[in-house]
């Protein structure tokens, strides 16, 4: 008895919404959506009578306009970080197709036991080239040295490392940087922590074309 | 190089070097000797270049249309595309990315600054309540994610998180209230269905109850909160879920035609 209770419940809960699911799956050609209805924008909160069809017109040309001019209207940088290439563009014109490496998204739990950890992300959105350096010297934080297992040292000296972040940076806030890097083999992979790294010709050129101001889209 | 760039960054579409035109302008004084014919090839200069500056202005905001396939002469769909319009100028203006999902063209538009940073096709969707989803959202849960923690045994092995890592099937949990669930399209196993489906029924069956208990005791209907339900190729949803970010502003363009 109580297995056919069980069995007609199971029955019950699998068997009826599966044919609102298979009308929703007929809805989901959006020729034509039962679920959406013509009068969707009039609807709910909005009652007032919609406006005439040649101030629509106009209002969406003049939104169109607005929405254009945000767009960055010099050469940016866009930066692809799930497939790892960095882009130099001006407009829909692509000037720069570079492989790039960018952040790993591994975590190095902070010393002392707690729950703070280092999340080694590429930070995504919109920034801006805050720093051209030439020859640039990478100043070694807290946890490059934990991850070799060396002490973190008091003296600030023993930070300073040269000759690994290539011949130009270009920084861009919160201690990130495009540089170049030793490890060309990796370009193409999520290994860094959080900067960008390209190879030496590309990074030229990157330097080349950017300046303090430029935007960098990252997603 | 650098000027071959130039010109085709300033839409000619083609590569003519600075050398080579400079070349043929220099060669023009001494045609000296042929005035019709070094007048009539002023004149195609000329000509060119005032065709180049008025076509190709008209081309570019052709191609920077936001929504190309609007229907002008519908209302609906032009207050459709307006009020997403007037969502949008908002978040460009602002540093963090966003997203548009476009239920007209089946797009879901990753973007920033007003550009279209990527592009992922929706195979199809069904959208619950869709009459609710008027504003701008926010991401308050995106996949979860289990990201390796960096060995210090010094193991040279250190894998790192990558796209191949992301989920196919997740949901995405929005502020003011709005779920959207992903499925790969692409996904051909039985049990993965199966629990798709049975998924599906208890939110169904939940919503009934809620609804039935709430309409018995208030009295009142309530309004039940968006739900979309997309249907992507799973390497498309692995992109998603990796630009899914927390915060991250999303707006929902509906489609108006029955």
């Amino acid at each position: 008895m109580r297995q056919w209770v069980v069995a007609c419940s199971l029955l019950l809960l699998i068997g009826v919404p599966t044919a609102s699911l298979s009308q929703r799956g007929e809805s989901a050609t959006p020729a034509s959506p039962p679920a959406v209805s013509a009068s969707l924008v009039t609807s709910g909160h909005r009652e007032e009578p919609p406006p005439a069809l040649s101030s629509l017109r106009a209002r969406y040309k003049t939104l169109a306009k607005q929405l254009s001019r945000l767009k960055p209207q010099e050469p940016y940088i866009l930066v692809d970080t799930a497939r790892n290439h960095l882009y130099l563009k001006h407009r829909d014109t692509i000037l720069l197709d570079a492989l790039a490496s960018t952040g790993s998204g591994t975590v190095l739990p902070k010393p002392g036991g707690g729950t703070e950890q280092w999340v080694f992300d590429t930070p995504r959105g919109t920034f801006f080239v805050q720093s051209k350096l030439l020859h640039p010297t990478w100043v070694k934080p807290d946890w490059a040295f934990i991850e070799e297992g060396l002490e973190i040292p008091r003296d600030q000296t023993a930070r300073i490392e040269q000759g690994v972040l290539g011949t130009y940076a270009l920084g861009f806030g919160k201690g990130y940087f495009i540089h170049g890097t030793l490890y060309t083999r990796l370009l193409g992979k999520n290994v860094t922590h959080g900067c960008i790294r390209l190879n030496d010709d590309d990074l030229k050129r990157v330097y080349q074309v950017a300046r303090i101001g430029t935007p960098i889209i990252i997603f | 190089m650098t000027s071959s760039v130039s010109i085709k960054s300033l839409g000619l579409g083609h590569r003519l070097s600075f050398s080579n035109f400079s070349t043929l302008l220099l060669s023009l004084p001494s045609l000296k000797s042929t005035p019709p014919l070094r007048h009539r090839l002023w004149f195609l200069i000329v000509m060119g270049v005032l065709l180049l500056t008025t076509v190709t202005p008209l081309s570019r905001a052709a191609a920077r249309e936001p929504f190309p396939d609007v229907n002008m002469n519908d209302p609906a769909s032009l207050q459709e595309a307006t009020r997403v319009l007037q969502e949008e100028i908002l978040l460009a203006s602002r540093p963090q990315n966003y997203l548009l999902i476009d239920l007209v063209t089946k797009t879901v538009h990753i973007k920033g600054r007003g550009l279209d940073l990527y592009r992922l096709t929706i195979e199809s969707w069904s959208f619950e309540a869709p009459e609710a989803a008027d504003r701008t959202y926010r991401l308050i849960a995106r996949p979860p994610l289990t990201r390796p923690t960096i060995d210090l045994t010094g193991s040279p092995k250190q894998i790192p998180l990558s796209l191949e890592d992301m989920p196919t099937a997740y949901t995405l949990s929005f502020a003011p209230p709005l779920t959207i669930e992903v499925q790969p399209s692409d996904e051909r196993n039985l049990f993965h269905q199966l629990g798709t489906s049975l998924v599906a029924s208890w939110r169904t069956w939940k919503k009934w109850i809620r609804s039935f208990a709430l309409g018995s005791l208030v009295g009142e209907p309530t309004r039940p909160a968006p739900y979309l339900l997309l249907n992507i190729p799973h390497d498309q949803a692995k992109s998603l879920a990796w630009s899914a970010v927390d915060g991250m502003p999303l707006i929902i363009r509906r489609p108006t035609e029955k």
